[in-house]
């Protein structure tokens, strides 16, 4: 047959574990964590999420009590903090079911070892969505209006409203990721249930890995299950942000009725998700030793999506620009304008900077590798999405068709106040699953160590 | 090893009889037909070659090894943009035709004056030529290259590939969108979509995945592809699942969209679409471009079943088609046209590309022999 | 503890070994061949020879269900059980209810493919299997690889087990008894929670809304629509006729409506003005002509009014020597009765409405014929 090529050393990828890994040595090292207490730092840690969480709590209670009135809302600018923190941290969540499910289509075994944390991140960063549309109507103890359930007033909700597409489509992805994370997860727990010696911990780990125990045929429907679950969360990222998105394209606002904003939000989501993940991973491998399951080549391999994405954004904006002068609208050409100039100019320039610029570092291996500039790139992307929405939001409703309706946005403490109060959700239940569940899925990673597999199936064409 | 189709006499035969037909057309149908179909089938012709050239490129840039087998199907199927060029060179004659941007009515029209030098006919051919030439360029790189690899073995090319293909990767994103914009949609330059681009896209990379598709279950009739298994088959039936998928969604998004904001100068293109005898058209596309690829590929089975996928892709080329006839053709007029013309060009255009495409399945090595990691791309399981 | 044991489990290092082992147990024929790892190991599935998961058949009818159904649902609210028009468009626009359609479907599909999986196919939880009380069982969630041979009847020959484990490559072997099934919080009892919460919210569903409809028609919400009185347009057996609604008795006068000025306009001539002159009925004789004769007479009463050009017919002009002679009681009948191409004007104006015309009318032909004396100051 033919004589085999030596593949050069370049072309070769990095292993996926570092150092000898066992499917015992990875048990012990990575579920020592949920049987052990916490070091000092995780409660300085939690200490701070926590406060910033009762912040946020006490400045959502100053909202229910005056009214959205206390945020800075206002003629013409009726949408601001309240749809941009909804759609920052609704696209967050998108990276999370994008390495469960997409990248286990694709059979990319690199995510088995950061699947398990982004699912995770996933759950918390649509928790924080949520929050937004219950809190942001005027009656928010009226909020299961939105529901459609049979009542006395024989009413029913508008199923052609782009904000009820919303409820269902936030509501189906919540329920959707937590089934996913939770079912990923039973194995594991039936782990830390055989490996417990205390009573207690044996009892809620038990119910919660509903007696587990391997079987090969349990095991077939199992992954049966995962490879659909897989495929019908694949659709679901797509639809969930396009969904999004169509609260704003619906619309006649100049700047909003884009058709691209459906695709272009889903890659944005994905661009920021990418961010926070890499953010959280690079902390999560030094404090916790996993450095050896975390590996370099995960965090390189995540920049390059990072890198894809803010490709993918440059080429929409570049179409957004291009829309906006080829329509010949002199509405959108004002909107438009108003993006690189006036009031908010420093906005849009700082989005551009933060998400085209900046992450054009990444072209080069040494930035991937560098703890230094792939944070440096993944915050400049967080606060880059995060304005990314603000542009849109504020910047097209602040100034529209009708001159004498336009008038500048000023925020309140009370916005920034549950900003910041979303963000301590977030990293306190980040914080507490890093203590309290694998935050790697054993399973699935001692599934694809060297040796996992019966040889005349290998691991290693799995590609 | 393999026999030599090129010189089929019913092909050469077809394509003669098709070469009839559209000369009579432009002598006897009207210039706007003959050129609506001379537009129709370069921008098929170019949307292929580039969909296919994508999926190598695309390859490359993930690295990916299960397809290293099958990478010189699209690798040949991309040499279709050879042909394209004297094709599109010759397109440009309808420039003054079919596009009103290009004419001087449009000093009238406020919208179409504004961007009058951005539809002129000497911008509009100085990007088509700009667009071609850097298409060949990526052409003579990562085709060429492989194909020269089949001598010299040296994996310096697989280096070469990987560094060129983010740089293709632009360089599509600003064609495609190029051919949407300035060809497609440029026959009604008051209507924009900056959605277009991607829509164009998603076509034409289901058409390269469809051909390839086709060419490798072609190849494997002759027992030329060993070593490509089920496996193989299957993630090629899966790509074209989800991107049956994907284009839907594209399509709808940007229907929808219009529908719902029912802006006067957007949802123009759709009532057009929808009026008449249009409509049968518009319903018969959402038919066959997603409800029956999709429930056909659905299940698991299915997407590695090489009946399936071969009665599939030949469908989803005819959907291609029938996506451009439906973008292309309104702007003849309110009734759809189909008559001898279209057949002709038909002939003639499918009998070229089918003894191209035959032609170039005779280039090169049936594999990337010089490829390191055929091996393992031939050890893929699923 | 019963003698019978259930099965018999053998320790296996490496997944090679595994493998090696399994088509050796099968062929000894001596029960089910059921294999726990801490991770699924590619190829066991043909070797245990086990069929394929009905999973995706369910997942896809699943789907197909909540697309109809979602879709439907939306459809039967929008345009069926209370359409409303909103943005403009119809009431049954499909394009709107597809974003929903699709979501739902991947509900219903995940739910299936998730909950069918645990609940139905593997029947978890159970928590009285056991293997989870065996000593291998933290191997198994670990890092081995177990085989077992499961009893299929009473004739189960464990030593032969045990020997045949041994043969296979087992390094451990453990013997373990009879399954005893925990009667709370399995599967089953799951589902049948999950069936009733179902069927529950159905029942309840329908029912609220059957009763939102239907509660206000039923008796006695309805009595007060029932009244033993005469509705309008309603039918009544007490007439003859069966109407409710009758024309009023002959001769029946409406309040205000006496018939006045009735016979030829000579014999209104005796009628006399009731009113007084005061400014109040000069006022309301001042807004009744403006608004009913002005369009005709004029302003000052002289027959060239607004209309008089496009109308083409020859209004009275009320200065003319015959109307300023007439007694008031003929300027009444002409109100009354109309004369010539002038209408009757009864049915505009009330009686009293009618004679402050008439003083009107007086003034101002007194207006365009003033006298030296009128300007004198009467005494109030």
């Amino acid at each position: 047959m033919r004589p085999d090529i030596a593949i050069p050393e370049g072309l070769l990828e990095p292993a996926l574990t570092v150092g000898t890994v066992t499917p015992g040595s990875l048990d012990d090292q990575v579920l020592a964590f949920p049987e052990t207490l916490p070091p000092r730092q995780w409660y300085i840690g939690i200490t701070i999420t926590l406060s910033a969480l009762f912040i946020g709590l006490g400045f959502i209670g100053y909202t229910f009590y005056k009214g959205i009135g206390a945020w800075g809302n206002s003629s013409p600018v009726f949408w601001a903090f309240d749809i941009i923190n909804f759609v920052f941290w609704v696209g967050i969540g998108h990276a999370g079911t994008l390495i469960s499910a997409i990248l286990f289509l694709f059979r990319k075994r690199w995510r088995n070892a950061i699947a398990r944390f982004a699912e995770a991140m996933t759950i918390f960063a649509v928790i924080c969505a949520v929050i937004f549309p219950l809190i942001h109507v005027g009656r928010p103890w009226v909020a299961f209006w939105l529901f459609p359930y049979p009542n006395q007033r024989a009413l029913w909700t508008n199923f052609r409203s782009p904000l009820l597409w919303d409820v269902f489509a936030v509501n189906t992805y919540f329920s959707v990721s937590l089934m996913f994370w939770y079912l990923g997860l039973i194995p594991d727990i039936a782990s830390m249930r055989d490996r417990t010696k205390s009573k207690l911990r044996k009892t809620i780990y038990t119910v919660l890995a509903v007696g587990w125990r391997g079987a090969a045929t349990h095991w077939q429907h199992y992954e049966k299950a995962y490879l659909l679950l897989a495929g019908l969360a694949t659709g679901l990222v797509l639809s969930v942000h396009s969904v999004v998105s169509f609260d704003f394209a619906t619309s006649v606002v100049p700047g909003w009725h884009m058709t691209i904003f459906p695709p272009y939000f889903v890659a944005g989501a994905i661009f920021a998700g990418f961010s926070m993940v890499v953010m959280v991973l690079v902390v999560v491998r030094e404090t916790m030793q996993l450095k050896n399951l975390i590996t370099m080549r995960h965090l390189d391999v995540m920049n390059k999506v990072i890198l894809a994405m803010s490709c993918i954004m440059g080429y929409s904006y570049m179409m957004e620009g291009f829309t906006a002068w080829y329509s010949m609208n002199e509405y959108l050409h004002h909107g438009f304008m108003n993006i690189i100039t006036g009031t908010y100019g420093w906005a849009g320039w700082l989005t551009i900077s933060c998400n085209i610029f900046i992450p054009q570092i990444l072209w080069f291996k040494k930035a991937r590798t560098s703890y230094f500039w792939m944070i440096f790139v993944a915050i400049g992307v967080t606060i880059g999405m995060w304005f990314e929405r603000f542009v849109i939001i504020v910047i097209s409703l602040h100034q529209d068709y009708l001159p004498s309706a336009w008038r500048v946005y000023v925020p309140t403490m009370t916005d920034f106040g549950i900003l910041l109060g979303t963000f301590g959700i977030f990293f306190t239940l980040v914080l507490l699953f890093a203590r309290v569940l694998p935050v790697i899925a054993t399973t699935e990673v001692k599934a694809i160590l060297p040796g996992a597999q019966p040889s005349h199936h290998g691991d290693d064409h799995h590609v | 090893m393999s026999q030599n189709p090129k010189k089929s006499p019913l092909l050469l035969g077809a394509m003669g009889l098709g070469a009839l037909g559209v000369l009579g057309t432009y002598v006897a149908a009207g210039h706007e037909r003959f050129w609506a179909n001379w537009v129709l089938w370069f921008v098929l012709i170019f949307t292929l070659g580039l969909g296919s050239l994508f999926i190598v490129a695309l390859e490359h840039l993930v690295s990916a090894r299960w397809s290293v087998p099958v990478r010189r199907i699209p690798e040949r199927l991309a040499t279709l943009l050879l042909p394209a060029v004297p094709v599109g060179l010759i397109a440009l004659f309808a420039l003054p035709v079919l596009y009103p941007g290009t004419r001087p009515e449009a000093a009238h029209n406020h919208i179409l004056a504004g961007k009058a030098f951005w539809l002129s006919i000497p911008f509009f051919s100085v990007r088509t030529a700009i667009a071609m030439v850097l298409v060949l360029i990526g052409l003579a790189i990562l085709v060429g290259g492989s194909l020269k690899q089949d001598q010299t073995k040296d994996p310096a090319f697989n280096f070469k590939a990987r560094k060129f293909a983010p740089a293709y990767m632009a360089i599509f994103a600003l064609v495609i969108t190029l051919i949407a914009f300035d060809w497609i949609s440029g026959l009604t330059p008051e209507w924009y979509s900056d959605i277009f681009g991607v829509y164009i896209f998603a076509g034409a990379f289901l058409s390269g995945l469809a051909a390839t598709v086709l060419c490798l279950l072609y190849l494997q009739d002759q027992d030329r592809l060993g070593g490509v298994k089920g496996d193989h088959l299957f993630n090629l039936g899966g790509f074209l699942f989800a991107f049956t998928v994907f284009w839907s969604y594209i399509g709808f998004a940007q229907y929808m969209l219009m529908w719902y904001a029912n802006m006067p100068d957007e949802v123009i293109y759709y009532k057009v679409r929808l009026a008449g005898s249009w409509r049968a058209i518009t319903i018969t596309l959402a038919l066959v471009h997603f409800i029956l690829p999709f429930f056909a590929l659905v299940t698991r089975a299915a997407k590695k079943d090489p009946k399936r996928l071969r009665r599939v892709a030949y469908l989803m080329l005819g959907a291609h088609l029938l996506d451009l006839y439906w973008l292309i053709f309104p702007v003849l007029g309110a009734k759809p046209l189909f008559s001898w013309p279209e057949l002709s060009f038909a002939l003639f255009f499918i009998g070229g590309i089918t003894i191209w495409v035959r032609g170039a399945m005779e280039k090169g090595e049936d594999m990337p022999v010089g490829d390191p990691f055929l091996r393992e791309g031939l050890e893929f399981r699923l | 503890m019963s003698e019978t044991s259930f099965s018999v489990l053998g320790i296996f290092d490496t997944p090679n070994s595994l493998m090696a082992a399994i088509p050796k147990l099968r062929a000894t024929k001596l029960g089910t061949v059921e294999a726990y790892t801490p991770y699924p190991i590619h190829g066991i599935d043909d070797a245990l020879g086990l069929r394929k998961s009905p999973l995706g058949g369910m997942v896809l009818v699943m789907g197909i269900l909540g697309a109809l159904t979602a879709f439907g649902f939306e459809y039967w609210i929008s345009a069926v059980d209370y359409p409303i028009i909103t943005g403009g468009k119809a009431a049954g626009s499909w394009e709107a209810f597809i974003p929903i359609m699709f979501e739902v479907t991947v509900l219903f599909a995940t739910f299936t493919a998730g909950l069918g999986m645990l609940l139905l196919l593997n029947k978890l939880p159970f928590f009285g299997h056991p293997v989870l009380s065996a000593k291998a069982i933290t191997s198994i969630t670990r890092d081995r690889y177990v085989l077992a041979l499961e009893a299929e009847s009473e004739a189960f020959d464990s030593q032969a087990a045990v020997a045949a484990l041994q043969a296979a490559g087992a390094t451990d072997i453990e013997v373990l008894p009879a399954p005893d099934r925990s009667p709370f919080l399995t599967s089953d009892y799951i589902l049948r929670t999950l069936g009733g919460i179902f069927v529950a919210c159905l029942v309840a569903g329908l029912g609220i809304f059957t009763l939102t409809k239907w509660f206000p028609l039923l008796r006695p919400m309805v009595n007060m629509q029932d009244q033993p009185r005469l509705n309008a347009q309603k039918p009544s057996s007490f007439f003859k006729d069966g109407h409710g609604m009758q024309r009023p008795v002959a001769g029946t006068v409406a309040r205000g409506h006496l018939p006045t000025a009735t016979g030829k306009q000579e014999e209104a001539a005796s009628l006399v003005n009731p009113l007084p002159r005061t400014k109040e009925v000069f006022e309301v004789g001042r807004k009744a002509y403006h608004n009913r004769c002005e369009v005709c007479h004029g302003a000052i009463g002289n027959g060239v009014g607004s209309l008089t050009a496009a109308y083409g017919g020859k209004p009275a002009n009320l200065q003319a020597q015959q109307f300023r002679d007439y007694p008031d009681g003929k300027i009444y009948w002409a109100i009354v009765n109309g004369k010539n191409a002038m209408p009757s004007h009864a049915a505009d104006l009330t009686d009293a409405q009618r004679w402050s015309v008439v003083h009107y009318v007086r003034a101002l032909q007194r207006a365009q014929n003033a006298k030296d004396e009128d300007l004198k100051v009467v005494a109030p």
